[in-house]
């Protein structure tokens, strides 16, 4: 089986939504095809990273050199899944908390204790997000490279990026359990 | 008054189920806030994780145990186990503990364990004639089993954050999976005469060794058997580094799963790699965040601080360990063993240098608590994953699991108290 059938199968397969309405609307549509890119994206980045760590043992044992920034982009791919797969953990708010209280609590408290560490969340992925950027500005304006010609900023800009996308999916979780608060109490 | 206001919110805020994460990163705000520092540089800290070549380890690690998991791994496992192991007094009882920790060394104890291998164990037990609870226990406990054996990603967890810190001795990750053999075979000892002993009044028929058994179940095992020994073996005898084993094992894992047993199709991959790479995200993610939280609290001083507040009342170390087991008992039935590491290891760490515990002796102390933790009542996770699986009712899980955890509670005494027995192989 040849590397390019091998990813075609891949790419045909790709993780199915989780919500089997397919019909939905505009914004749901919208809302699985982004889900399906950042399935993708932290797919390729896995392979990527697989690929690359396997290809420099081969090199290094067989032919005694390594492509040499080989070992640095590794590195940097370890960061951007670690961000990536954290953003898709948090989809459905899959992220490790202690939820010794929370598991005891009847309905109606629960939906105002999760609302209100998802507003928690998303203003303190916020913050995260906003001073993380300034930080890449800098680093844009210095102008550095990281490896081979990738410049150090485009490798860190995933942080405010991941950051932004986990504030706004915690925003949209807060918003829409704030309504079912809402509609329990009415 | 202000700290005491925020350290406040930030308790309520982590009871009331907000992400860890998050809670780090507001601790290291706070602090860096207080300490006039501008906030952007959290991206400096959260950069820093790509300066840790080690780290490469734990996603590929992780994504080679789901895909064993995925396959049939666990069934030839128990297969293989009871081939070769069936034929002792109170065989089965061992094959699982043993199979169990083979395997969750290589998955992790995220549960993976008790549903893949327990779910294969549970009735065989029953059908050789364990009582119902006494099975039940056994498969709960098991699950955990195994923690201390390389190549668990705990183990490398630790190993990492007690590196990135920098006090105490240097120590390499080879060391610290040396030191985790004894004590984890301990284990597995106790686990195993305690069987024995508590059914020698209930007669188990013993099943004979069949040399054509034995040689079918390895043969059918021929591709898997060589991967512990060329990850532990790679790594021992200086042919590749950790993050090096890890690359090799998850593209053998690749091979024999999906072209030699074609048990993962290529259609599950992505699925399967998305769902190891949320998880493991979740965690690098803590891991991040608690490098710049750390950082603060090294700066401020915090273990410092804490190493003269337990100074004032415990004195000796025999006195400090005994603290300190507790401590992490209780802490390892509340978090997952992935947070409990990233947030305490960089306080205790310190602290127990001060006193004179080996660095290494300490990870295997917070591993092997952990590992009893999963199954302290009331809430041990692997006691909800057992209840869930096997449609039991949590009391009937506390009243199975007790004695087993009596029984690990003793191993861990002779862990904690006899550094010797960690720290022996190291001695060259």
């Amino acid at each position: 089986m040849s590397w390019i059938k091998i990813l075609r199968i891949i790419i045909h397969n790709m993780p199915k939504p989780t919500n089997k309405n397919t019909g939905g609307s505009f914004l749901e549509r919208g809302r699985t095809i982004l889900h399906r890119i950042e399935d993708g994206i932290l797919i390729g980045l896995l392979m990527l990273m697989i690929v690359t760590a396997f290809a420099q043992i081969f090199l290094r044992n067989l032919f005694e050199f390594g492509i040499v920034w080989g070992d640095v982009m590794v590195r940097i791919l370890v960061l951007w899944i670690g961000l990536v797969g954290a953003m898709v953990a948090g989809r459905q708010n899959n992220h490790i908390s202690i939820d010794l209280i929370t598991r005891y609590l009847p309905k109606r408290p629960k939906n105002i204790a999760d609302s209100l560490t998802q507003l928690f969340t998303s203003m303190v992925c916020g913050i995260t997000a906003y001073y993380s950027a300034q930080f890449v500005k800098m680093e844009f304006e210095y102008g550095d490279t990281a490896f081979a010609r990738v410049p150090v900023w485009l490798c860190e800009v995933i942080i405010p990026f991941a950051f932004a996308i986990i504030a706004l999916r915690y925003f949209i979780l807060f918003l829409s359990n704030l309504s079912k608060a809402i509609k329990l109490s009415s | 008054m202000t700290p005491y206001l925020i350290a406040f919110l930030l308790i309520l805020f982590s009871l009331l189920g907000a992400p860890l994460f998050v809670i780090i990163l507001a601790v290291a705000m706070a602090g860096f806030y207080r300490s006039g520092i501008d906030l952007s540089v959290i991206a400096i800290e959260l950069y820093r994780m790509a300066d840790m070549p080690v780290l490469l380890a734990l996603p590929l690690f992780t994504f080679a145990g789901y895909l064993m998991a995925k396959s049939k791994t666990p069934q030839r496992l128990v297969r293989l186990a009871r081939a070769f192991l069936g034929w002792m007094p109170g065989g089965l009882a061992i094959v699982s503990f043993v199979a169990c920790a083979l395997f969750t060394a290589f998955t992790g104890a995220s549960g993976v364990t008790i549903v893949a291998l327990g779910a294969l164990l549970h009735p065989a037990l029953k059908q050789t004639g364990y009582p119902e609870k006494f099975s039940i226990g056994l498969v709960t406990t098991s699950g955990s089993l195994g923690l201390l054996f390389p190549p668990s990603i705990p183990l490398i967890l630790y190993g990492i954050i007690a590196q990135q810190m920098g006090v105490g001795r240097n120590f390499s990750l080879e060391d610290l999976f040396l030191a985790g053999l004894l004590p984890g075979l301990l284990m597995i000892v106790f686990l195993s005469s305690w069987s024995l002993w508590t059914n020698r009044k209930n007669p188990i028929p013993l099943t004979r060794f069949s040399c054509r058994e034995a040689r079918a179940a390895f043969r059918e095992t021929i591709w898997e058997i060589p991967l512990p020994f060329f990850v532990i073996g790679g790594i021992y005898g200086g042919y590749f580094a950790i993050s090096e084993a890890a690359a090799v094992t998850v593209i053998y894992v690749m091979g024999v799963e999906i072209f030699i047993y074609k048990e993962i199709k290529l259609s599950q991959l992505p699925e399967i790699m998305k769902e190891s790479m949320a998880m493991i995200g979740g965690i690098l993610l803590i891991l991040g965040a608690s490098l710049a939280s750390t950082n603060f609290l090294i700066d401020a001083e915090v273990p410092a601080h804490l190493f003269e507040l337990i100074q004032i009342h415990v004195t000796g170390k025999t006195a400090f360990l005994i603290l300190l087991n507790v401590f992490l008992l209780l802490l390892g039935a509340i978090l997952d063993i992935f947070s409990a590491l990233i947030l305490m290891v960089p306080l205790i760490l310190p602290v127990a240098i001060s006193y004179g515990v080996d660095p290494v002796h300490l990870g295997i102390i917070f591993l092997a608590n952990m590992q009893i933790g999963y199954l302290t009542p009331p809430i041990g996770m692997n006691l909800f994953i057992a209840g869930y699986r096997f449609k039991k009712s949590i009391t009937e899980l506390y009243q199975a699991t007790i004695p087993f955890m009596i029984v690990l509670l003793a191993a861990l005494i002779i862990i904690t108290y006899w550094p010797g027995l960690s720290l022996v192989l190291l001695r060259k």
